[in-house]
C-alpha cells in the first residue's frame, strides 16, 4: 500500500513539475528571445511579466473550440491528445534526484527505474509523431499534411542516430537503466575529468542533442512548423486548448530532453569533483541532488532558447540529407570505435 | 536552375557546422547578457532600443514633427487664418473644407486679417500628412503639430473643426511644443535679366507673403512676372538644346 | 506561359497537389498570391497573380497636379520613398527644364542613399526571418529606425517622407546631421557586422542559398532585371555610374557584382552596397559642407507648374533597381499621363523562372531575397 502511495505521489508531484516548469518555459523563451534581440518582451503581466504564461492559458483555455467543417472530427481531436500524452509519460523513467530516505524508507527520486529505460524512452518517444501527422491530416489543410508530413520524415529518421548515440551509451555503461547509468557517473574520469558520459561519449554526445532538437522539432530543426513556408504547418488549423496542448506537449519534450541529456551525459545529480551526498544528511542530499539535477536541466532547457534564436532553418531535404548522410554513418562510426575501444580496454 | 552555379568552396569551419554556429551563439549571448543587465536598470526606459510607450514618452520628437494639424494664433491672440483657401486647393488628398467670411466691426481682436474662417475643417481620416498645407499657408495659421495619437471613437471626432484645430494650439502652447516657423529655403536669384528681374524677386520668398497681404493687384503682378521668369527659362532651355 | 492550364486552388489532380500561398500569407510580403503546383515539396509550377494591392496610383495622377503627386509617389516602395520621390520630381524637372541647384542635389543624395541603407536593412532582415533566422532581423531594424530619426528631423516624417519638391528640397539638413550620421554610422555598421557573423559563414545559411534560385546574366537581362538582383547575376549596371545623376559622377564607389545570382549573390550584393552607401552619403556629405550655407536649395519654380506639352522619361537607381517615371503633360496643370517602371515589376516576372523545380522553402528564400515590394508592384 505504501510503495502504491509513494508512486502515485512521485507521479503527480513530477507531472506538476513538468507542466510547471513547461509553463515557466513558455514564459522563459519569449523573455529570452526578445532579450537577445534587443527588446523586453513580455513584461506587462505580474512582475517581469512572469504571469504571462497564466494569462496565456486563461486565453487558451476560454477561447471558443473551433473544428473546421472539413476537417475529420476524431482524427483532428485525437491529434493533440496522441501528441501530449507521450510527453507527459516519457518523463516516468528519468530521474530527477538521487535518493531521499523517509522514515527508513529508501523513496528514489524517479518515477519508476525499470531496467529498459531506454527502450521506453525511445517508444513513447515515437508515438508523439502519431499525433502530429494525424492532427496535420485531420485537419484537412494543405499547410498541415505537409507539416504533418515533414515531421514523420523528420521524426522517423533522426530516431535512427538517437537510438544509435543512446546505443554507444548502452556499450559504455553496460545497463539500460538511465538511474544505474547516473549512478555510474560519480568520482573523476581518468584522474582529472569528471566522470561524465560526455566525457567517454563526446561524439555521441553531439548526435544525441542534434538528433532531440530535431525530434522535438526545434529550430534549426523546425521545418513541421516553419511559419515562413506553410503558415503553421501541423497546428495551422488548431485554436484554443488543442493548440494548447501541442505547445505545451512541446515543451514537456524539451523538459524530457533535457532530462535525458543530463542523466546520460552530465553527470545526472553529481557535482564535479566532490561527493556531497557524503557529507549531507538523507534527506537534505535528496533536496540538493534535486537542485543540482535541476539546474543542470535548466542550462539545457536555457541552450534550447538560445540556439533557436541564433540559427536559421533547414531545409527539408538538407534535413533528411544530415540525418541520412552525416548523423547516422557518424553514429555507426561512434559505436564501432565505443565497441573497439571497450574490446581492447576490457 | 538556368545556369550551373558556380560551387562555393566551403572552409573547414563552415563545413563542420557547429563552429560557426558556437561563434553566433556567442554573439546573440552578448546581446543578451548586456540587455539583461540593462533590465535591472530603473524606471520604463531599461534596454536602450525600446520604448515601454503609455508609460515611457520620453524619446524625442523632432519639433517639426507632421502630426496633428492646430490653427495659430498670432502674439496678440487673434486667429491669423485669412481662409485664402490655399491649404484646400494643394491638399492632395483634399481633406480641409474652409467657409470664408469677413470680418466684421468690433471683430479685430479676434481675427488679425480683414477675412477669416467661419469654419475649418480636417477630416483626419483623409489626411495623408503630407505637409503641403503648411507648406502652401501663408500666414503660417494652418501647422502640423507634435500630436500623433490620433485614435477616436467615432467618424465625427476625426473631423477637426475649428475649436479642436484651436484646441490643438493652445495644448501645444501649453505644452510648450509650438511649431518653429518654417524656414523657407533659398532659392536660386533670378536671371539678370534688368527689369524683369526685379519684379521677380518679389514673387518668392517671404517678400510674396508680405506683399500678398497688401491688396489684391500684386499676385496678379507676381503670376505674370513668374510666367515670365518660366518663359525665359525656357528660352534659356531651348537655347542650350539647339 | 497562358497556353499551358494555370495551377488553380481546388482542382488536385493525379500526383500533384496545388498550393495557394498568399494573399495572407506570413512569408508573402504584402499581398502577392502564389498558386504553386506542387509534388510533395517540389514545385512543378508556380503562378504568381498580382494586383492585390492595386490602387489605380497611375490613374490617381491624372487628377492631381504635378505637386500633389509627391505624396502618392511615396507608397509606391514604402520601404524607401525617398527615391520615388527623387524619381518623380527629377522626371517633372526634366520634362520642364529645370537645373536642380547643386546643394539640393547633395542632399538628395545624402538622403536616398539613407534610404537604401533602410531599404537592404529591412530586404536582408527579412530574408533572414524568411529563412528562420529571426535574430539579425531586429539588429537591423533598429538601425533602420535610427535612419528613421534622421527622417524626421530633416522633415518631419519617418516612413512617408513627402521629400523635396520639384525644383530641389524643401529643407535643408538638420543642423546636427554631422553628430546623428556620426553616431549611426558605427551602429549600421556593426549591425551589418553582426548579421553577417550570424548568417554569411553559417553552414545552414550558405545551403539555404548558394544556388537557389540561380539566374544566368543573359536570362537577367531579357527579363529585364535591374538593381541587386542583376548585379548579384554578374552584371555590373549601376544607373548611378552609368547614367549619374544627381552629381553621382562626383563620388567614389564601388558597385559590387556576383556570380551565380542565386540568393546568397543577391545577400551579398545588398550587404556591401550599404557600405558604399555610407561612403558615398561620407563625400556628399564633405562637399555638401563646402557649399555655402546660403546656397540655394530650390530652383526658380512657377507657383503652378504647367510643363510644356511633351513626354519625358527619368530613372534613377532605387535600392531595388532602375525606377522611372513617365511622364506625358499636355501643358495643363495635371499631368495627361504617368506611367511607373518599378524594378520589382519586371524582376518579378521571372519568378516562375526562378523557382520552378525547386522547393516551396526556396520559393520563400527567392521572394524575400528578390525584394518585392506589392505596394511598388501593383501600383
Amino acid at each position: 500500500m505504501d510503495d502504491w502511495l509513494i508512486a502515485i505521489i512521485k507521479v503527480v508531484c513530477i507531472w506538476v513539475w513538468v507542466l510547471l516548469i513547461a509553463v515557466v518555459m513558455t514564459w522563459v523563451e519569449r523573455r529570452g528571445a526578445a532579450l537577445i534581440q534587443d527588446r523586453p518582451g513580455p513584461n506587462r503581466a505580474g512582475p517581469w511579466g512572469l504571469f504571462q504564461p497564466l494569462a496565456d492559458g486563461i486565453k487558451l483555455f476560454t477561447k471558443e473550440e473551433i473544428i473546421p467543417t472539413k476537417a475529420q472530427k476524431f482524427l483532428y481531436i485525437m491529434g493533440p491528445l496522441l501528441f501530449s500524452l507521450p510527453a507527459f509519460s516519457a518523463y516516468a523513467v528519468v530521474p530527477f534526484g538521487d535518493k531521499i530516505i523517509l522514515g527508513g524508507k529508501e523513496i528514489i527520486l524517479q518515477v519508476s527505474d525499470v531496467n529498459i529505460g531506454f527502450l521506453y524512452i525511445l517508444a513513447i518517444g515515437s508515438m508523439g509523431v502519431y499525433g502530429v501527422i494525424l492532427g496535420g491530416w485531420g485537419s484537412t489543410n494543405k499547410y498541415s499534411v505537409l507539416g504533418g508530413l515533414r515531421s514523420t520524415a523528420q521524426m522517423v529518421s533522426y530516431e535512427v542516430p538517437l537510438g544509435l548515440a543512446l546505443l554507444a551509451i548502452v556499450f559504455v555503461y553496460g545497463t539500460f537503466s538511465l538511474r544505474d547509468i547516473s549512478l555510474a557517473q560519480q568520482g573523476t574520469f581518468l584522474g582529472f575529468l569528471p566522470n561524465w558520459g560526455i566525457f567517454k561519449q563526446p561524439l555521441g554526445f553531439i548526435l544525441f542533442i542534434v538528433a532531440a532538437y530535431a525530434e522535438a522539432n526545434r529550430v534549426p530543426f523546425d521545418l513541421p512548423e516553419a511559419e515562413s513556408e506553410i503558415v503553421s504547418g501541423y497546428h495551422t488549423e488548431y485554436g484554443s486548448m488543442r493548440l494548447g496542448l501541442y505547445l505545451f506537449g512541446e515543451y514537456v519534450n524539451l523538459v524530457t530532453i533535457s532530462g535525458i541529456i543530463v542523466a546520460l551525459y552530465f553527470g545526472s545529480w553529481h557535482m564535479p569533483y566532490i561527493d556531497l551526498g557524503a557529507y549531507l544528511g538523507p534527506i537534505s542530499w535528496g533536496v540538493v541532488s534535486f537542485c543540482i539535477f535541476f539546474l543542470k536541466v535548466s542550462f539545457f532547457l536555457w541552450l534550447f532558447v538560445w540556439v533557436r534564436w541564433t540559427l536559421p532553418r533547414f531545409r527539408y531535404d538538407q534535413i533528411m540529407g544530415l540525418g541520412w548522410r552525416g548523423l547516422i554513418p557518424l553514429a555507426l562510426f561512434n559505436i564501432f570505435i565505443t565497441a573497439l575501444f571497450i574490446q581492447l580496454t576490457v | 536552375m538556368a545556369k550551373p552555379v558556380v560551387k562555393k568552396e566551403y572552409t573547414l569551419s563552415e563545413r563542420i557546422y557547429l563552429w560557426e554556429i558556437l561563434k553566433g551563439m556567442k554573439l546573440t549571448w552578448g546581446h543578451f547578457w548586456f540587455n539583461f543587465k540593462a533590465c535591472w536598470r530603473p524606471g520604463p526606459h531599461t534596454i536602450p532600443t525600446c520604448w515601454q510607450y503609455p508609460e515611457d514618452r520620453t524619446r524625442e520628437i523632432s519639433p517639426i514633427f507632421r502630426g496633428e494639424h492646430m490653427l495659430q494664433r498670432d502674439e496678440k491672440g487673434r486667429e491669423t487664418c485669412i481662409a485664402c483657401g490655399m491649404c484646400a486647393k494643394i491638399c492632395p488628398a483634399k481633406c480641409i473644407t474652409i467657409k470664408k467670411a469677413k470680418r466684421k466691426e468690433g471683430d479685430e481682436e479676434k481675427y488679425a486679417a480683414k477675412t477669416y474662417a467661419a469654419s475649418f475643417e480636417v477630416d483626419l481620416l483623409r489626411c495623408i500628412f503630407c505637409g503641403f498645407c503648411e507648406d502652401a499657408c501663408p500666414k503660417n495659421a494652418l501647422v502640423l503639430g507634435q500630436e500623433y495619437e490620433f485614435a477616436r471613437y467615432t467618424k465625427e471626432e476625426c473631423i477637426l473643426d475649428k475649436r479642436k484645430l484651436l484646441m490643438n494650439y493652445r495644448k501645444a502652447k501649453e505644452d510648450g511644443k509650438l511649431k518653429p516657423p518654417r524656414k523657407r529655403v533659398p532659392v536660386v536669384p533670378a536671371p539678370p535679366k534688368p527689369e524683369k528681374a526685379e519684379k521677380a524677386e518679389g514673387a518668392e520668398g517671404k517678400k510674396a507673403k508680405v506683399a500678398g497681404a497688401k491688396g489684391k493687384k500684386k499676385p496678379v503682378v507676381k503670376k505674370k512676372a513668374a510666367e515670365k521668369a518660366e518663359s525665359t527659362e525656357k528660352k534659356e532651355a531651348a537655347e542650350k538644346e539647339g | 506561359m497562358n497556353q499551358n492550364p494555370t495551377p488553380q486552388t481546388g482542382h488536385d489532380t493525379g500526383d500533384y497537389v496545388t498550393v495557394n500561398i498568399g494573399p495572407s500569407h506570413p512569408a508573402m510580403h504584402g499581398t502577392l498570391r502564389v498558386v504553386a503546383l506542387t509534388d510533395g515539396e517540389s514545385l512543378k509550377k508556380v503562378d504568381p497573380e498580382i494586383g492585390y494591392l492595386h490602387r489605380g496610383v497611375e490613374k490617381l495622377g491624372e487628377s492631381l497636379t504635378y505637386h500633389q503627386f509627391i505624396p502618392i509617389t511615396d507608397r509606391l516602395n514604402y520601404c524607401s520613398a525617398i527615391p520615388n520621390n527623387v524619381s518623380y520630381e527629377m522626371a517633372v524637372e526634366k520634362l520642364m527644364g529645370i537645373e536642380v541647384p547643386e546643394k539640393a542635389q547633395l542632399i538628395r543624395v545624402i538622403m536616398m542613399e539613407l534610404a537604401r541603407i533602410a531599404d537592404h536593412q529591412v530586404c536582408i532582415g527579412i530574408l533572414g526571418v524568411d529563412l528562420g533566422a529571426f535574430t539579425p532581423f531586429f539588429y537591423l531594424i533598429i538601425q533602420r529606425e535610427e535612419i528613421y530619426e534622421i527622417f524626421e528631423w530633416f522633415n518631419g516624417a519617418r516612413l512617408t517622407n513627402t521629400f523635396g519638391r520639384i525644383g530641389g528640397v524643401d529643407a535643408d539638413l538638420p543642423d546636427d546631421f554631422d553628430e546623428r550620421w556620426e553616431e549611426l554610422k558605427p551602429n549600421v555598421r556593426k549591425a551589418n557586422e553582426e548579421t553577417e557573423k550570424l548568417l554569411t559563414h553559417n553552414r545552414i545559411w550558405m545551403d539555404r542559398t548558394i544556388g537557389v534560385s540561380a539566374f544566368s546574366a543573359e536570362d537577367a537581362l531579357n527579363w529585364g532585371f535591374t538593381g541587386p538582383c542583376l548585379r548579384a547575376c554578374g552584371v555590373k549596371r549601376d544607373l548611378r555610374i552609368d547614367e549619374p545623376y544627381c552629381m553621382y559622377d562626383k563620388f567614389k564607389f564601388e558597385v559590387p557584382v556576383g556570380k551565380n545570382g542565386d540568393v546568397f549573390d543577391r545577400y551579398i550584393v545588398r550587404m556591401i552596397e550599404m557600405e558604399e552607401s555610407i561612403k558615398i552619403i561620407d563625400q556628399a556629405y564633405k562637399l555638401y559642407k563646402e557649399m555655402p550655407a546660403d546656397a540655394p536649395l530650390m530652383a526658380r519654380v512657377p507657383k503652378v507648374i504647367k510643363p510644356p506639352a511633351g513626354e519625358v522619361y527619368s530613372a534613377l537607381e532605387s535600392p531595388n533597381g532602375e525606377l522611372g517615371f513617365f511622364v506625358k503633360s499636355d501643358g495643363s496643370a495635371n499631368p495627361y499621363r504617368i506611367r511607373i517602371r518599378p524594378p520589382c515589376y519586371m524582376i518579378y516576372q521571372a519568378f516562375p523562372e526562378l523557382v520552378e523545380g525547386e522547393l516551396i522553402a526556396d520559393l520563400v528564400a527567392c521572394l524575400s531575397s528578390l525584394n518585392v515590394i506589392a505596394g511598388e508592384l501593383d501600383r
